[in-house]
């Protein structure tokens, strides 16, 4: 029970880093944050924030568990194999945290919340600011976070001249 | 064709075949196959007939063998080749973009998560196959490739740009022709269609990677190893946060090792992917001083011999 206890509370804090990850300003088809959050709030036992909440079990579409249930109860899901789906069933790795394997899930997000990698192995100016095109990635985040739009002329420069 | 070589476990020798001729030239009695009085006979004899196929050493592109790791150019096509180089005033840095980003460039990127059903696993493949147990599909090699085909784009943007975005449309053009010929010789595909289809899939799926790494490197961690779980991990939900924490690791490490070399090095093809059992350790102020002295050196010196021949001449710098 005690070590049930403790990846439980592993799951918070796991749930802690993951709300500090940044919101996406480029809207995926999956969301890490989301999708994460969901699989550890069961875990450690805390209800969904309200704003995932709203946006899991959409009111038109019908919903992942939705389309499992159907799934699984047709006897040959998909027309496939049981042996089939028995090996696919042993690819997936499973969601089964040991206590030291909840530490490991922890310590590795938050060496990435803390930038240790980036901080670690600085390559400088000379690639955040390339020579050849010194602006490349300021352009791309200025376009995603909305703060710039270029004008029609800029972007056929670019189609021409390539930067 | 495919190399395959027959081990004859008795004899302890190793026999090459080739091709079609396999049967003529390895020498067994087709008789004692079917003999149902000797069973261990029987059991011998299908140990000595297996075959193992071996890719090592051919051409990079099948039925190319200027593409032979070891080949080697005849002396006169050598020495005409030089002697053009010399009289037209060649811009060899743009020649040398096909050779080194399209060819050797190409290769270890493709190297990196190349597996085949019946070889043995690289080092490299092993870790991302088995280390971060992603399933061994060809769409998985794709993904490993087009990011360690990011990681070069990143260097080669600090390239001068004319030279710099010359190497990576070689990296990307080899990238493809490449893809096309192995899902046709190697996945199988007989329709032209379903091809063009999966190229052009690949391509969207190119575009995506790249640049969603770039924000990723310019941002911070945590949006680099969301990239990479959108993309390497395919977005599966039951990932392991140590896997994502050892990828990123491994992209901004090797992309350390990159930004530490010269133009003139890297645009020579000297960089390769540092072996992920290798931890890299930052070099000290005093180190990287020494290191960049010592290029210096070595190329002032390379240049002000004469000795260089016109097809090794470089314009770009190597002190940065």
């Amino acid at each position: 029970m005690s070590s049930h206890q403790a990846v439980r509370e592993g799951a918070k804090q796991v749930v802690r880093l993951l709300e500090k990850f940044p919101e996406e300003k480029f809207k995926y088809l999956v969301s890490f944050k989301a999708t994460q959050l969901e699989r550890f709030s069961r875990i450690a036992g805390i209800p969904l924030p309200k704003k995932l909440a709203t946006e899991v079990p959409g009111e038109n579409k019908t919903s992942i568990n939705e389309i499992k249930d159907i799934v699984n109860r047709t006897s040959g899901p998909l027309g496939l194999q049981k042996d089939m789906l028995r090996k696919m069933q042993a690819a997936i790795p499973h969601d089964q945290f040991t206590e030291s394997a909840m530490k490991d899930q922890i310590t590795a997000l938050s060496n990435l919340v803390n930038n240790k990698y980036k901080n670690y192995y600085d390559v400088g100016d000379k690639l955040y600011k390339p020579a050849g095109n010194p602006e490349y990635y300021q352009r791309i985040i200025d376009d995603i976070q909305g703060k710039k739009k270029e004008n029609i002329l800029a972007g056929l420069r670019t189609v021409f001249m390539g930067r | 064709m495919l190399k395959c070589t027959a081990r004859k476990s008795s004899l302890n020798t190793v026999t090459k075949l080739y091709g079609i001729n396999a049967a003529k030239t390895y020498n067994y009695n087709p008789v004692s196959l079917y003999s149902t009085t000797n069973k261990n006979l029987q059991a011998d004899q299908k140990k000595q007939t297996e075959l193992e196929f071996d890719t090592h050493g051919s051409p990079i592109v099948r039925g190319q063998k200027s593409t032979i790791p070891e080949y080697k150019l005849p002396k006169w096509k050598e020495a005409l080749g030089e002697y053009v180089i010399k009289t037209f005033g060649l811009d060899m840095d743009k020649i040398r973009a096909g050779p080194v980003a399209g060819s050797y460039y190409y290769s270890i990127c493709k190297e990196q998560g190349l597996q085949y059903e019946n070889e043995p696993l690289s080092d490299s493949a092993k870790f991302f196959y088995e280390d971060l147990k992603l399933p061994k599909t060809f769409s998985q090699w794709f993904q490993i490739t087009a990011l360690h085909e990011w990681m070069l784009f990143v260097r080669m943007r600090a390239m001068p740009f004319k030279y710099g975005r010359n190497y990576q449309q070689k990296l990307v053009d080899k990238t493809f022709s490449d893809i096309e010929m192995r899902l046709f010789d190697e996945m199988n595909i007989h329709s032209g269609r379903i091809v063009d289809q999966y190229s052009k899939d690949f391509n969207s799926q190119l575009k995506g990677a790249v640049f969603a790494y770039d924000v990723g490197f310019y941002t911070d961690d945590t949006t680099l190893a969301t990239a990479v779980w959108r993309n390497l991990f395919g977005g599966r939900k039951n990932i392991d946060y140590t896997h994502l924490d050892a990828v990123v690791k491994y992209i901004r490490s090797q992309l350390y090792v990159m930004s530490r070399m010269s133009d003139r090095e890297f645009a020579l093809g000297k960089f390769k992917f540092v072996p992920t059992k290798e931890k890299i350790n930052k070099l000290s102020a005093q180190e990287e001083e020494e290191m960049k002295q010592k290029i210096i050196k070595k190329y002032e010196e390379l240049d002000k011999s004469g000795l260089l021949l016109p097809s090794d001449k470089s314009n770009l710098s190597y002190d940065n």
